[in-house]
């Protein structure tokens, strides 16, 4: 079989390749923004013994997760304390970044996996992981750093098969 | 003495303690107090709070999280501590509405509406307010340890008897579902400790949490006048603040952290002692009126056969597990504390399986610790095998106190009994008041009905 540029079954390839990573990254971003508005409901419930709940209010602690507009949480509270600190941080722009940064990514992931504006899509979502890995470098989560750098050879991967993509609603820009 | 046929008399004392076979039952039963009559609809419950010190913030931060709760009126000696149920408070439904006094006589004059009143005063205040407050048709739910004197607390449980009204004693674990399921479900229901033959529990409390409050100069905001304190029974600031090492105010240490544990011996093993031998002394604290350490073993007879009961309360040192009680079988050993991680239940390695048990979640294995490496000091056939390790199914995610406010309230309401009213609160607390005097004396008490009976 001969993978060689150009050849037919080389192509087929390369829209496979596109097609996989167009799906990756559509459903990373999507899938980040809906765990956005994640919440955990946590309650007790009575114990049974021997397969009835006891009577003196025995309980063991359960807990299950639950989506809600309530639950909104951009930037997770524990970064944010931290951001706050940073004196390159622009204090106005931080509560703006919160509330943005779920639709976007949002949005991002849907006109990623439906193809709509491919190209300058990836360019909006590798932006948005360039702000995201400039955080981390102030707070030195190196590890997040890293994390980030693979979605950004992802991103990267992905414009240089866009030539390949297919199956696009709207393929300008 | 009431003549109230369900009163312990003395002839009934007598043949449920000494001779051993009833007591059980006077303990083990809860209370069958009729239940409270209020009109139907109100779910509101009005209440006072008499005294709002330390002990008032404990039982404030569980009474925020039962709905249905209006604190009509506070009564304290102290504007500062007024103040702080002021903070506290905020935030509550009709917080704002407080009424605030400093006389207790003022206030159940002056108040019209309320339901129940919470006392949380020192303990030597206890009786006179419990019974002001039955007396005025309020329900009452007091701390422990009941009064300072067995005299005084007998006044409560005439009182409850003779209002008709509810009156529940703060030991907080006869609520506490850990403890009820244990004594339910294990002790009674499955009989895994097989017969209990002895007991032991402890608090000890370290030298640094029992050294006397405030300093040589106290805040000006927290000092009461000399005419109020002198007028409520303190001598100065210090009587005051540290009411809890006099003697005329309060039992000491004994009473003021083994009355819980020694309460727990009685309910569990459902009987009153018929003996204690004491002994203590001023090991640390030189000057202060009660012993400051304390160790006494109580005699049972319980429907089992004879049990001992060990008990220490320590000021001066908090080594050696802090505070639980335990209870050892020929089966099993239950130790049990209101810190649950401080609480297990050990198997003994010729006891009968308990496989049944965990496969129906009565029980819940715990990991084995890991075995220790063979010992040259040691003499392998002196030693017995390490007992099974255990714990209870659950928990609960409650403060500690506040099951047992949500018993008294449920009783208020009529939805319930209490768990802990007067007369047993009584039975169970007399012992502990004859512990000064023996440790005093250095000599056995063997109880009688003088002692032990309202």
């Amino acid at each position: 079989m001969s993978l060689e540029t150009g050849s037919p079954d080389n192509k087929l390839a390369l829209i496979y390749g596109a097609l996989l990573l167009r799906i990756w990254l559509g459903v990373r971003a999507l899938q980040t923004g809906i765990e956005k508005f994640a919440g955990t409901r946590s309650g007790d419930q009575i114990v049974a013994v021997d397969g009835v709940p006891n009577e003196e209010g025995l309980v063991a602690g359960a807990s299950a997760k639950f989506y809600s507009l309530d639950n909104y949480s951009g930037v997770p509270t524990a970064l944010m304390s931290k951001f706050k600190d940073e004196p390159l941080m622009l204090k106005f722009a931080l509560p703006v970044y919160d509330w943005i940064l779920g639709p976007v990514l949002l949005l991002l992931g849907i006109t990623i996996l439906l193809g709509i504006g491919y190209r300058t899509s990836l360019f909006l979502l590798g932006l948005l992981y360039i702000s995201l890995t400039w955080g981390l470098i102030l707070i030195k989560q190196d590890d997040g750093v890293s994390w980030l750098g693979i979605h950004m050879i992802l991103v990267v991967g992905a414009l240089a098969l866009a030539q390949h993509n297919r199956l696009a609603i709207l393929k300008k820009w | 003495m009431n003549s109230d046929p369900s009163h312990l008399n003395r002839r009934d004392f007598l043949s449920k303690t000494l001779a051993g076979a009833g007591a059980g039952l006077v303990l083990g039963t809860p209370q069958l107090l009729r239940a409270a009559n209020r009109t139907a609809g109100s779910d509101t419950i009005h209440i006072a709070m008499v005294g709002f010190g330390k002990q008032g913030e404990v039982l404030l931060a569980c009474l925020k999280n039962i709905p249905g709760i209006h604190f009509q009126a506070v009564c304290d000696i102290s504007k500062n501590r007024q103040n702080a149920f002021r903070s506290a408070s905020r935030g509550m439904p009709n917080a704002s509405s407080t009424t605030f006094y400093t006389d207790v006589d003022d206030m159940l004059a002056k108040e019209k509406g309320l339901d129940a009143a919470i006392v949380a005063s020192p303990d030597f205040w206890h009786s006179p307010h419990t019974v002001k407050c039955l007396e005025a048709g309020l329900h009452v739910y007091c701390e422990k340890m009941m009064a300072h004197t067995l005299e005084a607390a007998r006044d409560m449980v005439r009182a409850m008897d003779k209002s008709g009204k509810l009156c529940q004693i703060g030991h907080q674990r006869r609520s506490n579902p850990r403890y009820r399921y244990t004594l339910n479900k294990l002790i009674n229901g499955q009989k895994i400790c097989g017969q209990i033959v002895n007991a032991n529990a402890q608090w000890n409390r370290s030298l640094g949490a029992s050294q006397d409050i405030g300093g040589a100069r106290l805040a000006k905001s927290i000092i009461v006048p000399d005419d109020i304190l002198q007028q409520y029974g303190f001598k100065d600031m210090h009587q005051y603040l540290n009411w809890r090492v006099y003697r005329d105010l309060s039992g000491g240490p004994i009473s003021d952290l083994g009355a819980h544990q020694i309460d727990i011996f009685n309910w569990f093993l459902g009987a009153v002692p018929k003996r204690v031998y004491a002994s203590g002394g001023n090991s640390y604290f030189k000057n202060r009126e009660h012993y400051d350490n304390i160790m006494c073993i109580f005699d049972y007879d319980t429907p089992q056969g004879e049990v001992r009961a060990f008990y220490q309360v320590l000021t001066t040192t908090s080594y050696g597990a802090g505070f639980y009680e335990s209870f050892m079988g020929t089966e099993a050993s239950i130790k049990i504390s209101e810190i649950a991680y401080n609480s297990a239940i050990y198997r003994e390695d010729a006891a009968p399986s308990w496989d049944h048990l965990v496969d129906k979640n009565y029980l819940v294995r715990k990991p084995a610790p890991p075995k220790p490496e063979p010992s040259a000091d040691a003499v392998a056939s002196y030693e017995s095998a390490p007992p099974e390790i255990f714990d209870l199914p659950g928990g609960f995610n409650k403060p500690a106190h506040q099951p047992h406010l949500e018993n008294f309230f449920d009783a208020v309401r009529g939805k319930g009994t209490l768990n802990c009213d007067a007369r047993h609160a009584f039975e169970s607390e007399a012992p502990i008041f004859w512990v000064n005097p023996s440790a005093l004396t250095r000599s056995p008490i063997d109880f009688t009905s003088e002692h032990l009976s309202v």
